[in-house]
C-alpha cells in the first residue's frame, strides 16, 4: 500500500464521504439541541436556522415545571442502577454456577434458559402486566405502577448470564482447586479470586446492562400508567405523543434523556463498543 | 444456591408468563371476567383481519427496508474505515453516537426533522425540489419510519463489520496480490467470504430487531395514517389496551413462530455457506 506524499483523489474522495456522513450523523443532534433552546414561535419559522434567536432556557424549564421530568429522571436514575446491581449480582452468580460447578440437573437448567434467549419480551408483556397486578395487590410497593414492577422482568438477563460464563470459562480450574485445597469455601473463592479476574466481563455486563435498561420503553410503558413509575423515555413519548406538540419542551426532554447515556459513552468508548457488540465472536480493535 | 435467583426469576417472569401467554391465546380472556374456551378461533380471526396482515405485510416491508441498507451502509463505512485514513477512532465514534441513543429520543428527533415545515422539507426547498409531508402520506410515511430506524443502527454495523474486517489474516490478501489479484477480485474472493458469519450474526439480531419495532412507531405515526405504519408489535399493544388479550396473545404466538423459523433458517443458511 505504498502512496505517493501527495493526497490521491481517492484518498481525498474517500475522507470527504466520511466526513459529510459524519455531519448526517450529528447534524439531528446539533438541530435538535438548538430547537430545545428556541421559543416555540421560532422553531418552523421560515429564517430560523441553527444558532437560536433569541435563545431561551424556557423549554427546559418547562419540563421541570409543568411535566415532572425531575421525577422521571430520578426513576430511571433508581431503574437502571437497580437493573445493573441485581445483573451483576445474578447473572455472575449464575454463571459461575454454570461454569465451575458440577450440580445435577446443569446441563437441563442450562437449555431452559437458552430457550428465554430466543423468544422476544413481547409475547410475555400482557401476563407480566397481569402478573404485576397481582403483586401490587399484595403490597402497594410491588408491581404495576411501581418502580419494582419496572425493575423486576429485567432483574436476570439470560445474556449477562452467557456473557459472563464465557469469561469464567477462561479461568483455569487449576486456581479454584488450589484455593479449595487450602480450605477456602465457594463463596470466598468466589470473593477473592473469581470476581476480580472477572473484572473487565462485569464492566462489559454493566455498560450493556444500564444501556438497555435506561432506553427501555415499551415495558415501562406498559406496567406505569402514572407518573409514579414513568421512566424518562415514557415521559419523552408521551410528550412529543401531543397532538399540538411544544417543539422545545420536547427537544429539551429529548436532550434530557440522551445526554448522560451519550456523555457515559464518550468517557468509556471502547467498553462501551465492547459491551454493545459482545456475542458478534470478534475482538473490538 | 448460586442460580437459585436466576432460576427463580426465569421462572416467575419468563416461563409462567409464556405458559399463561399460550393457554390466554386459545381463549377470549379480557382480564375481567373469567374465560371461555375458544379453541382456535384467535389464530383463525387474525388470519382473516385485515389490519393484522397490514401489519405483518408493514413489518416485513420495515424489516427487508431496513435490513438492506443499514447493513450495507454499515459495511461501506465499514470498509472505508478499514482503509489507511486519520482519526478512524473519531468516525467511528460519530457513527456509534445513535446506537447509544435511547430509540425513543431518535423517533423524536426525526419526527420534528421530517414535519412538513421541517429541516429535511427546508433543505428540499433550497435545492428548488417540492415539499413532501413524509410522516402523514400512507405512501411514504412508513419509509420515514425506516429512514430514522437505520439512521440509528447503522453505527452497531459498522463498528461489527470493522472488528470482522480487521481480523481476516492479512496473509491472505498479500498471497493473493502476488497472484495478481485486484482489489474488486479480492472483495468478492477473501473480503466478503470472511465476513460470512458476522453476517450471520448482523442478521439474526437485526431481524429480530426489527420484527419488535414499536419505539418508532408509538412515537412517530401512532400506527398511521390508515394502518400504514402498524408494525406486529404495535397491533398487539392495540389489542392489549383494547383488552382483548386472547388476540393479543395469538399475536404474541405467531410472532414468535416466525422468529423463531426465521433464525432457524438463518442459521441453517450461515452454516451451509460457511
Amino acid at each position: 500500500m505504498s502512496r505517493t506524499s501527495r493526497p490521491s483523489p481517492w484518498r481525498v474522495a474517500l475522507i470527504t464521504i466520511l466526513v459529510v456522513s459524519c455531519v448526517v450523523t450529528l447534524a439531528p443532534f446539533a438541530w435538535t439541541i438548538a430547537t430545545s433552546l428556541k421559543r416555540p414561535e421560532d422553531v418552523f419559522a421560515p429564517g430560523s436556522g441553527l444558532i437560536p434567536h433569541p435563545a431561551t432556557l424556557a423549554g427546559y424549564r418547562d419540563v421541570f415545571t409543568l411535566v415532572p421530568f425531575g421525577h422521571y429522571l430520578r426513576n430511571s436514575v433508581v431503574v437502571s442502577i437497580a437493573i445493573v446491581g441485581c445483573n451483576v449480582l445474578f447473572d455472575t452468580a449464575a454463571a459461575y454456577a454454570f461454569a465451575k460447578l458440577e450440580f445435577p440437573g446443569k446441563s437441563v437448567l442450562f437449555g431452559l434458559l437458552l430457550v428465554t434467549l430466543m423468544v422476544p419480551m413481547q409475547v410475555n408483556l400482557i401476563p407480566l402486566y397481569r402478573i404485576m397486578v397481582e403483586l401490587h395487590g399484595v403490597s402497594p410497593h410491588l408491581g404495576a405502577n411501581t418502580l419494582s414492577g419496572v425493575i423486576l422482568p429485567s432483574a436476570v438477563q439470560v445474556f449477562g448470564i452467557f456473557l459472563m460464563r464465557q469469561f469464567f470459562a477462561s479461568i483455569p480450574d487449576s486456581i479454584l482447586e488450589a484455593a479449595r485445597i487450602d480450605g477456602a469455601g465457594e463463596l470466598t473463592i468466589l470473593r477473592r479470586i473469581v470476581f476480580p479476574l472477572a473484572a473487565p466481563g462485569i464492566a462489559t455486563l454493566t455498560i450493556f446492562t444500564f444501556l438497555s435498561a435506561w432506553n427501555d420503553f415499551l415495558w415501562p410503558l406498559i406496567v406505569g400508567g402514572t407518573d409514579a413509575s414513568r421512566t424518562l423515555p415514557v415521559g419523552l413519548a408521551l410528550l412529543a405523543r401531543k397532538n399540538t406538540i411544544n417543539w422545545p419542551d420536547t427537544m429539551a426532554g429529548a436532550v434530557i434523556t440522551a445526554l448522560p447515556m451519550i456523555v457515559i459513552f464518550v468517557a468509556m468508548q471502547r467498553r462501551f463498543i465492547e459491551g454493545l457488540t459482545a456475542g458478534s465472536g470478534k475482538d473490538i480493535q | 444456591m448460586l442460580i437459585a435467583p436466576a432460576l427463580l426469576f426465569s421462572g416467575a417472569f419468563f416461563f409462567l408468563p409464556m405458559a399463561l401467554s399460550l393457554l390466554w391465546s386459545f381463549t377470549d380472556y379480557n382480564g375481567l371476567q373469567p374465560f371461555t374456551w375458544a379453541g382456535l378461533a384467535n389464530y383463525t380471526d387474525l388470519l382473516s383481519d385485515p389490519v393484522f396482515l397490514r401489519a405483518c405485510w408493514n413489518t416485513v416491508v420495515f424489516g427487508v427496508v431496513t435490513m438492506t441498507i443499514g447493513p450495507l451502509l454499515g459495511l461501506l463505512s465499514a470498509l472505508m474505515l478499514n482503509q489507511r485514513i486519520p482519526a478512524r477512532a473519531f468516525f467511528r465514534a460519530v457513527y456509534f453516537v445513535p446506537v447509544t441513543t435511547s430509540l425513543v429520543v431518535v423517533s423524536t428527533m426525526w419526527k420534528m426533522l421530517l414535519n412538513d415545515q421541517g429541516l429535511l422539507n427546508k433543505l428540499i426547498v433550497a435545492v428548488g425540489l417540492q415539499p413532501h409531508d413524509w410522516l402523514s402520506d400512507p405512501g411514504t410515511a412508513l419509509y420515514a419510519v425506516s429512514a430514522a430506524s437505520i439512521w440509528q443502527g447503522f453505527g452497531f454495523e459498522t463498528v461489527v463489520f470493522l472488528a470482522a474486517l480487521q481480523s481476516l489474516p492479512s496473509e491472505l490478501y498479500d498471497a493473493s496480490a502476488v497472484d495478481g489479484a485486484g482489489p474488486i477480485h479480492q472483495f468478492w474472493h477473501i473480503t466478503l467470504p470472511g465476513l460470512r458469519p458476522t453476517m450471520v450474526f448482523v442478521y439474526v439480531v437485526g431481524i429480530i430487531g426489527a420484527f419488535q419495532a414499536f419505539d418508532q412507531v408509538f412515537v412517530m405515526t401512532q400506527g398511521g395514517p390508515i394502518n400504514s405504519t402498524t408494525t406486529v408489535v404495535y397491533y398487539l399493544v392495540q389489542r392489549f389496551q383494547a383488552l382483548d388479550l386472547g388476540h393479543a396473545s395469538a399475536t404474541a404466538y405467531l410472532l414468535v413462530l416466525t422468529l423463531g423459523l426465521l433464525s432457524f433458517i438463518q442459521l441453517r443458511l450461515g452454516k451451509r455457506f460457511a
